[in-house]
């Protein structure tokens, strides 16, 4: 299955790591005007994703996932002590993060008010669709309130500024808590989230060195709510390789928490790359997660260990057996770190780079649907190398499926990504629900003049009616 | 023992057979798929089994509790593979039973056999890792497109013989009918074979979960003073003067894995379709097996985005126009195992117990016995006598439905799982 596209990738994460500078996400410089704008979808083919692969989108989701993934390593203090940012000494948080933890807060304590409802159903509770109402309602005076100083400082008293700005960040946010008609979540719904935040940063709403506080005072509360919805109104998993995908719903906890495992980091050389193996001394071995005792040793400290309880209170069966690739990766011999730089090319590949995932991500003013100048450069500079070299082992699945039988799936398409990241395995998350992988986008393309005989189809969205599909 | 003989009996313990075994058996099943028509013909006594995915050991559990092969008869209405860790020793283990008794155990496709689907949902992940290469993956998926689309259940007994078992509840006050009652309906089982409840025809029947309503009791046979428009083989639209007796026995069931499609309005255009390719995208194939019968009226837009949703109005026009008794298919979760609705025309039956590791729900399969009447002649004609001609009347006649005994059963324990080793971890963690 190996093919050269993981080094490159590796490249890729080591290379921006390697930088002399401070790796970060540019913040919109406050003094120049910006035109926020409401993001739209652009995704549609295997050509938009190979676009989206060397937008600057692209480019800012991974700086930004990058950056957060460099600071849950354990890092020694200015005093030589180990701060190894467990999630039950948290750091200290600024107003931004509370204000970001309170609109969770309000958002979480809606599910009284969207009890689910106890009724016939098959899977997935219909007053998720209360709750994702009355969410949406609250949005954009929670964005408001709890982003106001970013939003005075880039709207000024302009009316329609503001409005634009909000919506822009709205669209992250209601993008991240699942499909309300689908009553699914999905590891594109975590990214819709990460990309909210990333929108919150680049308009200073957080300073340099608060990357921390970020995923453990915000990123993690906002999986405990997803867990909360999750099990208050069985969202099905969105998208699924069923046992062959790393986890139903979730993917950044277990790139965050492979780190906070990791060897321990000088938090501000940045001379150095984030480690790629080995691990903290005091860590677990990864083969804990399969232990349902061990991972009650680690699972209120450690984002990983947490995410593997949250699969042990919902599924039965042997671990082995329901979570395989996790099992597998649970054998690693080379460290916390090592798995940590597995977990990010896998999400290259199996969220960044899987068009069923991505095809629903928009784009605005602060994601933009643009070319990078600078990955358009290196894209040249790589066909040129490749000119040179040997026709490269071609990744089998490249070949295989979907490509060649497919008419309309608009994911046979899809082109090898570039920057490296050819998906080498199909692993994401895992299933109930089967939807035609090539309706995601689109749903059902006018099919509706079907020669119904009884009048009037669809007239109420049938989807209104949905149950656990298989 | 022959080599398929061995084959099975290692894929009884769970371990996949070599690649160069799956290539031939995958060559067999073709020939022998091949010669099958898009909707097969099964006569009763036969036992009708959902989804699977994949849960090999829940399989073994279902014919712990079905009966084995060749002893009872199966019908199995797709969806072998995807989701579950096993879906290569389940599907090739029904696949060697094919090949070994061809009349034994009838394979319907559903819309988990595809090369695009299985891609996404794990089959594909699962030959890759299990094998190395996608070979077997591929053998698979051109057995897929040969399996039928369909099956017709012919000679299914309207009666229903209530088993000699103990009641699950005994209750005095549980109110279950006795074995011998001579209109018995419906009679569910769980997997200890212990009575859960019983339902009688024209019953006034109560079940919170399962929609079962009191039969309307009507009689097809009923004279209207009209003229009988066809009595040909049940779902077919064939006309005969056969055996035109008002006799209810031997209306048919159709089963399909998904359900209707508003370009097929008799199992005839079933017959005609190409069957033999991957399932497209759109259309009528596509539709057989991804559509979901809902409470809506006429056709609806499904959410999965293949497919139909059909309301009551469909499936009654349906199975009217096809002489049919009832519609079974899969495709859906139902936590209780099995599902009726729109008054019993359509049921549906769901194999894969605590599916996913998570669901909690139960599994179902579904016994239709032979019309012992007759001495085992399954009459073909379908006594329509008293129908109204062509355009279907405001009032639908309803056939009356097979006896039908769902026995219920619950995931395999835990024990009986083995232990695999560590395999090599996929080339991110390399």
């Amino acid at each position: 299955m190996s093919t050269g596209s993981a080094d490159k990738d590796a490249d890729m994460v080591s290379g921006i790591n390697n930088s002399r500078h401070r790796l970060g996400l540019d913040r919109l410089p406050p003094e120049v005007a910006h035109i926020f704008s409401t993001p739209s979808k652009r995704i549609h083919s295997g050509d938009d994703l190979s676009y989206f692969l060397s937008s600057t989108a692209y480019r800012d989701l991974t700086v930004w996932l990058l950056q957060l993934n460099r600071s849950m390593f354990p890092t020694k203090t200015s005093d030589g002590r180990l701060d190894t940012g467990s999630l039950t000494s948290p750091p200290t948080y600024s107003a931004n993060i509370d204000n970001l933890r309170s609109m969770l807060g309000t958002l979480s304590a809606l599910i009284e008010q969207a009890p689910p409802s106890t009724g016939p159903r098959r899977f997935g509770n219909f007053a998720f669709r209360d709750w994702h109402r009355l969410a949406e309602s609250e949005a954009d005076a929670l964005i408001r309130k709890h982003l106001a100083s970013s939003i005075q400082a880039f709207t000024g008293e302009d009316p329609s500024h503001s409005t634009a700005l909000t919506d822009e960040l709205k669209a992250y946010l209601m993008g991240s808590f699942g499909s309300a008609q689908r009553l699914d979540y999905g590891t594109g719904h975590e990214l819709s989230f990460i990309a909210f935040l990333g929108c919150a940063w680049k308009l200073g709403a957080f300073v340099d060195g608060e990357e921390r506080s970020i995923v453990i005072g915000v990123v993690q509360p906002y999986l405990e709510l997803i867990r909360r919805l999750i099990l208050t109104y069985t969202l099905e998993p969105a998208g699924s390789h069923g046992v062959w995908g790393l986890d139903d719903h979730s993917f950044v906890p277990y790139i965050f928490g492979s780190a906070q495992f990791g060897p321990m980091i000088e938090p501000n050389d940045y001379s150095r790359p984030v480690p790629t193996e080995g691990s903290l001394r005091t860590a677990p071995s990864p083969a804990a997660v399969a232990n349902k005792t061990r991972t009650l040793d680690y699972k209120d400290d450690n984002m990983y260990f947490s995410a593997i309880q949250f699969i042990y209170d919902v599924k039965k069966g042997p671990f082995w057996e329901h979570s395989p690739i996790l099992y597998d990766i649970s054998g690693i011999k080379d460290g916390w770190a090592k798995i940590n730089k597995g977990m990010l090319k896998m999400y290259a590949a199996e969220v960044l780079g899987k068009l069923p995932v991505v095809q629903h991500f928009p784009f605005g003013s602060l994601f933009k649907w643009e070319t990078d100048p600078q990955a358009a450069a290196e894209e040249k500079a790589k066909i040129m190398h490749a000119q040179q070299q040997p026709a490269a082992v071609v990744s089998k699945d490249v070949l295989l499926p979907g490509s060649g039988v497919g008419t309309a799936a608009p994911w046979a398409n899809s082109q090898p990504a570039q920057r490296g990241m050819i998906p080498q395995m199909e692993n994401s998350t895992g299933v109930p629900s089967t939807r035609a992988p090539w309706a995601s986008s689109g749903r059902g393309r006018g099919r509706m003049q079907a020669p119904s005989a009884n009048g009037d189809p669809a007239t109420a969205a049938p989807w209104a009616k949905r149950d656990m599909l298989r | 023992m022959s080599d398929l003989d061995k084959a099975i009996a290692q894929l009884r313990a769970c371990r996949p057979i070599p690649e160069i075994q799956v290539r031939e058996l995958c060559y067999k099943a073709r020939e022998l798929l091949i010669e099958e028509g898009n909707v097969v013909a099964v006569d009763a006594p036969v036992t009708i089994c959902g989804d699977i995915h994949g849960q090999f050991h829940d399989l073994m559990e279902l014919f712990r509790v079905g009966g084995d092969v060749p002893d009872t008869n199966y019908l199995f209405m797709g969806d072998f593979v995807d989701r579950g860790f096993y879906s290569l020793e389940s599907f090739l283990l029904l696949l060697c039973l094919k090949v070994r008794y061809p009349d034994r155990i009838t394979l319907i496709r559903g819309n988990h056999e595809s090369r695009q689907i299985t891609t996404v949902y794990g089959f594909y992940d699962e030959c890759l890792r299990k094998y190395g290469s996608a070979n077997v993956w591929r053998y698979c998926c051109e057995v897929f497109d040969y399996l039928a689309l369909g099956a017709l259940v012919i000679g299914a007994s309207s009666e229903l013989q209530g088993t000699d078992a103990a009641l699950a509840n005994p209750d005095p006050d549980a109110n279950v009918p006795s074995s011998d009652c001579d209109d018995l309906e419906i009679e569910i089982l769980n997997s200890r074979e212990h009575i859960v409840s019983r339902f009688r025809r024209k019953g006034y029947v109560t079940s919170e979960n399962n929609c079962l309503p009191a039969q309307p009791g009507s009689s097809p046979s009923q004279q209207l003073g009209q003229t009988p428009s066809r009595n040909g083989a049940p779902g077919t639209g064939a006309t005969s003067s056969s055996r035109g007796s008002a006799s209810n026995a031997g209306s048919a069931v159709l089963c399909v894995h998904g359900g209707l499609s508003p370009l097929i309005d008799s199992i005839d255009k079933i017959r005609l379709l190409d069957r033999k390719q991957e399932v497209p995208h759109e259309g009528a194939m596509c539709d057989l097996l991804w559509s979901d019968p809902d409470e809506i009226e006429g056709w609806g837009l499904s959410p999965r985005g293949a497919g139909f949703l059909f309301g009551a109005d469909i499936v009654k026009c349906f199975n009217h126009k096809n002489d049919l008794s009832l519609i079974c298919r899969a495709h859906q979760l139902v936590m209780e195992g099995f599902k009726e609705m729109f008054d019993s025309t359509i049921v549906t039956v769901w194999s894969a117990p605590n599916y996913c590791y998570r669901c909690g729900n139960v599994a179902a399969i579904l016994e239709l016995g032979e019309d012992g009447s007759n001495a085992g002649y399954a009459p073909r004609g379908n006594g329509d006598a008293g129908r109204s001609n062509g355009v279907l009347a405001e009032r639908v006649e309803q056939r009356e439905g097979p006896g039908r005994r769902y026995r219920v059963f619950d995931a395999a324990p835990q024990d009986s799982r083995g232990m695999p080793a560590k395999k090599p971890v996929a080339d991110y963690f390399l």
